[in-house]
């Protein structure tokens, strides 16, 4: 690969390699603050390969590639080089990570404390944690939220946030821009701009919390609370997780623990502002 | 002669309790299972390496719980004993 970069993002470290500068100089900017990982053994690579043979001039196009690959993954439009970076990490991490039960979920943590926010994509959950991210809380991490399998605590994984479409006006109007990454314009989950975390967040990723509270979000609807029975949480959460059956007994021990120990609500929200209002009487009342 | 089952082995199986259901981690397999009662029930007749038939089992559940009419029961534990065994969490003795 003729441009590299090393990054280490809560326990992992990765080693990017692509074709092209431009890809590898974007996360360098945005992931100035982050631990320097060069020379360390990277647990994963992540290669950004021009998608055919004239390609990497001709209309370049990105096949994202690495230790674990989609062999159906569509190209993508080197404008669009950053966002693919960072969906090579997110890949790594969903296909190959063992040293913790990984949850499709964000997290943030106050007093030592952790809020899971876990729900399909769309469901709000990422614009949430990085609104609560700059309201007080810690992000740990927008994507990927790390069950420690011998403590039971939440360990961040606190790369940029992917703000999609209406919710990067709603966090640009709060982040200072400095911290806000380049407009990724029409790519396949529409606009896409990235948020750097606020710098307690990166300096404390090695730091994990006990989970105190887990929501359900759901963006769209006329606020509303509801209990979630302990099997439906467990249904849902081994839906959320990507490595749940690769880990066997150790992850099934670590998500029941979880589940009986964690109090859990479906959240239904029209505006992030009610979400909050939500999340901080709840906080209160639950953990 | 009917069938004698038993659990597949001692120690092939995690419980854990969750409200009203009940998970079994299947060892050897990997596998987990959300069950509801009576199948925990079941298994529980099954403990301590017993090898019961269908009967033994009904006879057994019914010291503790009220099952109603045998005729309606047993069929039942029957259907549960099979699908339990086609699963891999009982085997036939």
């Amino acid at each position: 690969m003729n441009h590299a970069l090393s990054l280490k993002i809560g326990p992992a470290t990765f080693r990017i390699g692509s074709a092209w500068r431009q890809p590898v100089e974007a996360l360098a900017r945005l992931y100035a603050d982050y631990p320097d990982a060069a020379g360390k053994v990277a647990d994963f690579t992540v290669r950004l390969e021009p998608a055919g043979l004239f390609r990497r001039w001709l209309r370049p196009s990105i096949f994202i590639t690495g230790d674990h690959g989609l062999a159906d993954a569509a190209p993508m439009s080197l404008t669009h080089g950053l966002l693919a970076a960072e969906m090579g990490m997110n890949l790594q991490m969903a296909l190959g990570w063992r040293r913790h039960l990984l949850l499709h979920a964000a997290s943030v943590e106050r007093d030592g404390q952790a809020l899971v926010m876990t729900g399909e994509s769309g469901s709000g959950k990422s614009t949430l944690a990085a609104q609560l991210g700059e309201r007080g809380w810690r992000l740990m991490g927008d994507e990927f939220a790390l069950l420690d399998l011998a403590t039971g605590d939440v360990l961040p994984f606190p790369r940029l946030v992917s703000l999609k479409n209406r919710a990067i006006d709603v966090l640009a109007a709060e982040a200072p821009a400095p911290r806000m990454g380049p407009l990724l314009a029409a790519t396949a989950k529409g606009d896409i701009r990235h948020l750097v975390p606020r710098s307690d967040a990166v300096r404390r990723m090695g730091q994990g919390a006990r989970p105190a509270l887990l929501l359900f979000p759901r963006f769209g609807h006329a606020a509303a609370v509801r209990g979630v029975g302990q099997g439906e949480v467990f249904m849902r959460l081994t839906q959320a997780s990507t490595n749940y059956v690769a880990l066997g007994e150790p992850g099934f021990a670590a998500l029941t623990r979880f589940v009986r120990s964690v109090p859990a609500r479906a959240i239904d929200f029209p505006s992030g502002e009610e979400a909050i209002a939500m999340v901080d009487r709840l906080w209160e009342e639950l953990a | 002669m009917p069938h004698r089952y038993c659990q597949d082995g001692e120690d092939a199986v995690a419980t854990c309790v969750l409200e009203d259901m009940v998970l079994l981690y299947h060892r050897p397999s990997g596998q987990t299972h959300m069950v509801i009662s009576p199948v925990p029930e079941i298994l529980a007749a099954l403990a301590e390496g017993a090898a019961l038939t269908a009967s033994e089992v009904h006879g057994e559940l019914s010291r503790h719980y009220d099952l109603g009419p045998a005729e309606e029961a047993l069929p039942q534990i029957e259907a549960h004993l099979a699908e339990l065994t086609a699963l891999g969490l009982v085997r036939l003795a």
